[in-house]
């Protein structure tokens, strides 16, 4: 038998961190640095001064790599991530740095992972090398509750997350939390809560977010949510917080041609792109399933299956959106689809 | 605080998708040549016969039918030290073992046939003699299909031109496996003395021999041999009549490179060849020995459309020992081999094992490696991955060249 490469297996997945200021981002890195299960990651952090390594963790190090002695590799971005992932992955082709398998980022600035995730899929080298495995969100549950109604970026990072650590925990009631968990799945039904505290977490839980095979069906159903228990597709959609972000999944009986399909997301991308948070699903595309996934207005590259991982050949997409009705999204994929359908 | 390496360092294991899940030094006879083949036996049990690069040693079988618990079950050893058994095939049942000797005149010279259906106890079925006094016997050897033996030989009716070129291609007829005869032959023009043609020219830098390196004819184009004739480039010949063989295509970087063609290995339904050179200076100084995506349909104007892309010589040149391309997996027509006409793993020598993808043949994309660290037994102080095996599970086994022994890897590709 001819054998195929898998589409993703041998790229080295991307779990980017993100969450408000104080949020505990720099906590979290200061414990996962130390951490076993840490071997074989590289950390890309914004100051590696700040999280403050004991000296006798410390392998080698120079002005922006440190590698620790747990076979960890702390990374701080000197001019630009770009830059800084072309340099990690040159260096390890080289022997300079541990053979990483995974890159965890945290996000700098305003922690908005749009930009880190224009990176790894504009850049010819890193999208050859690099997959985005899934985005982390951590919530401050000491805070969170004052700011959700202020802070839109707040609601938009859980939106769009595809795990959240709730930390400072021990500083908040019980039953508090519970609430602020039902809040946060308002905002976001689908991802994972994990409740942290002082950053102490397995770095396991950071990691096997995304698809990570184009050949496994279970991991391909995995990804995608199949859960039939849980399904609510076309117009069913959960009524979310006041930020009135919704989960919308919409089914497709009849399949797209790859043209029509790239046109009516772009058509809603153009038209609406700040208001469609997150993508993912499963096409059929003249019969064969394509995975398409998106972080805002950011489309990784469409990955082609090599057979379908179920009977299942309906297109099944999940949207997260924010005041986007689920009958305009339909519409528009059905409108495009027959503009694209030659005359009988 | 000290600075990170500024390259890597020989004893440092360097992976990417590959995960090893055994190493075995057979015994402290590691040093392993350039014949592999997987053998299911009628009762289940897999395994695999290695060559043995140098004497003592002749040929060991390993079982591996738990790829992470291999068992050494057999060890052979040579007649004497100025011998070595560097290739061998097996097919079904049967154990073809190449013999190449020192020097010109010295024997056993030529190809053993073994019965090793008791894989414990290899029986010798027949010894095909190719000695001479300006032969040194087999080099490589290609036994896919039970029938016929494609070799690289010298004969003792063989007289070369230049002591250099002593090994031309040969084809044996073992279906009768108890009395190989020879079926068919051919020589770079000019190699042999009383040829019509000059001899060739020499390679001006490094003159390694116009001779026969690998030899591969495929079942499903049973018509084509595909030679890697090393200072003589690649040639495809038309063996359909075996009396008469004819050039059809001829391929050659060398001049201005240097020179070393070993296999050419075709990709039949993509118009393709992959030729591997091989390294055989150490330390770089026959820099660069490289694989080269060919493309074939027009097999009288075959072309170079890319090489693969390696990791740069300034960091592996002075590892330790030979860096540079060597053997590839072959797409062995058999039911224990790997077969893709994408995916390519090739040997490195102190660049170990490294897969590839040529989707794109014009951009070759390296998607896994392993670098195993200098093994313990090494005299030169770096791994040297002399040829690797794949098998249809695309379970990776590699062979270092001195003491390393064999090392079995699992791909996450």
């Amino acid at each position: 038998m001819n054998f195929q490469r898998d589409a993703l297996a041998s790229k080295i997945p991307v779990t980017i961190i993100t969450g408000f200021l104080g949020s505990g981002k720099t906590t979290l890195i200061s414990q996962l640095v130390r951490h076993p299960a840490m071997n074989r990651v590289a950390l890309v952090i914004n100051e590696i001064g700040e999280i403050g390594i004991d000296h006798d963790l410390v392998e080698s190090s120079t002005e922006n790599i440190t590698l620790l002695s747990n076979g960890c590799i702390c990374c701080s971005v000197r001019t630009d991530m770009q830059e800084t992932l072309r340099d990690l992955f040159a260096r390890r082709s080289v022997g300079e740095v541990f053979d990483f398998d995974r890159i965890i980022i945290e996000t700098t600035g305003l922690a908005d992972p749009a930009p880190v995730l224009q990176t790894l899929v504009s850049d010819t080298l890193l999208e050859a090398q690099f997959r985005f495995d899934g985005l982390v969100t951590l919530v401050d549950a000491v805070n969170f509750s004052s700011l959700v109604d202020s802070q839109a970026e707040i609601v938009k990072q859980i939106a769009i997350a595809d795990k959240i650590l709730l930390t400072k925990t021990d500083l908040v009631e019980p039953s508090a939390i519970a609430s602020l968990e039902d809040l946060i799945r308002s905002i976001n039904s689908s991802a994972p809560i994990v409740r942290i505290v002082h950053g102490e977490v397995s770095p396991k839980e950071l990691m096997g977010l995304g698809l990570s095979s184009s050949k496994s069906a279970a991991k391909i159903l995995a990804f995608l949510g199949n859960d039939p228990e849980q399904e609510k597709y076309l117009g069913s959609f959960i009524q979310a917080h006041s930020s009135k972000i919704q989960t919308l999944s919409l089914r497709f009986d009849e399949p797209f041609t790859w043209q029509a399909f790239s046109s009516a997301l772009e058509l809603l991308s153009n038209l609406r792109g700040p208001d469609l948070l997150r993508l993912k699903g499963i096409v059929n595309v003249d019969g064969k399933p394509v995975v398409v996934q998106g972080v805002q207005h950011i489309f990784h590259p469409p990955v082609n299956l090599s057979q379908w991982p179920s009977e299942d050949h309906q297109t099944r997409l999940v949207f997260i959106t924010r005041n986007i009705d689920a009958k305009v999204i339909r519409g528009l994929f059905d409108t495009v689809r027959l503009l694209n359908t030659p005359p009988a | 605080m000290q600075a990170p390496q500024a390259s890597s360092k020989p004893d440092q294991t360097l992976s990417r998708n590959m995960t090893l899940l055994a190493h075995h030094e057979l015994g402290g006879f590691g040093g392993l040549g350039e014949g592999m083949g997987l053998q299911i036996t009628k009762d289940g049990r897999r395994i695999m016969w290695l060559a043995h690069e140098s004497a003592p040693k002749n040929f060991s079988g390993m079982d591996v039918t738990d790829p992470k618990n291999p068992r050494l079950i057999v060890q052979t050893d040579l007649p004497h030290m100025q011998l070595r058994s560097n290739s061998l095939d097996v097919w079904g049942d049967i154990l073809a073992v190449a013999y190449q000797t020192q020097t010109v005149g010295l024997k056993p010279a030529g190809v053993d046939l073994f019965d090793v259906s008791n894989p414990e106890n290899p029986k010798l079925l027949s010894h095909f003699d190719c000695s001479g006094p300006f032969s040194r016997g087999v080099h490589a050897l290609w036994f896919v299909d039970g029938k016929y033996i494609h070799m690289s030989s010298g004969s003792g009716d063989f007289e070369p031109t230049n002591p250099l070129d002593d090994q031309f291609y040969r084809i044996l007829d073992v279906s009768d496996p108890t009395k190989p005869v020879e079926a068919g032959r051919w020589w770079y023009p000019g190699t042999r003395v009383g040829d019509d043609a000059p001899p060739p020219p020499r390679h001006p830098k490094f003159d390694t021999g116009y001779r026969v390196h690998n030899s591969n004819v495929f079942p499903r184009e049973p018509h084509r041999a595909y030679v890697g004739y090393i200072d003589g480039g690649a040639f495809v010949l038309d063996i359909s009549d075996m009396k008469n063989i004819q050039v059809i295509s001829h391929w050659n970087h060398s001049p201005p490179l240097n020179g070393f063609i070993h296999t050419v290995l075709p990709l039949f339904d993509r118009g393709l060849w992959i030729v591997s050179d091989e390294c055989v200076r150490d330390d770089g100084l026959d820099w660069p020995k490289l694989v080269w995506v060919i493309n074939s349909k027009d097999e009288k104007n075959p072309v170079s459309i890319s090489t693969f892309p390696m990791p740069p010589v300034e960091v592996f040149g002075k590892r330790g020992g030979r860096y540079g391309a060597h053997n590839l997996h072959e797409n062995l027509p058999v039911p224990s081999s790997f077969y893709s006409d994408t995916i390519i793993i090739g040997t490195f020598f102190n660049g170990g094992i490294r897969v590839y993808d040529t989707t794109d043949p014009y951009r070759v994309e390296e998607i896994a490696y392993f670098v195993p660290g200098a093994p313990k037994l090494s005299p030169i102080g770096s791994v040297q991955i002399n040829d690797v095996y794949v098998d249809e599970n695309a379970i990776v086994y590699g062979v270092d060249r001195f003491g390393g022994g064999l090392y079995i890897l699992e791909m996450n590709i």
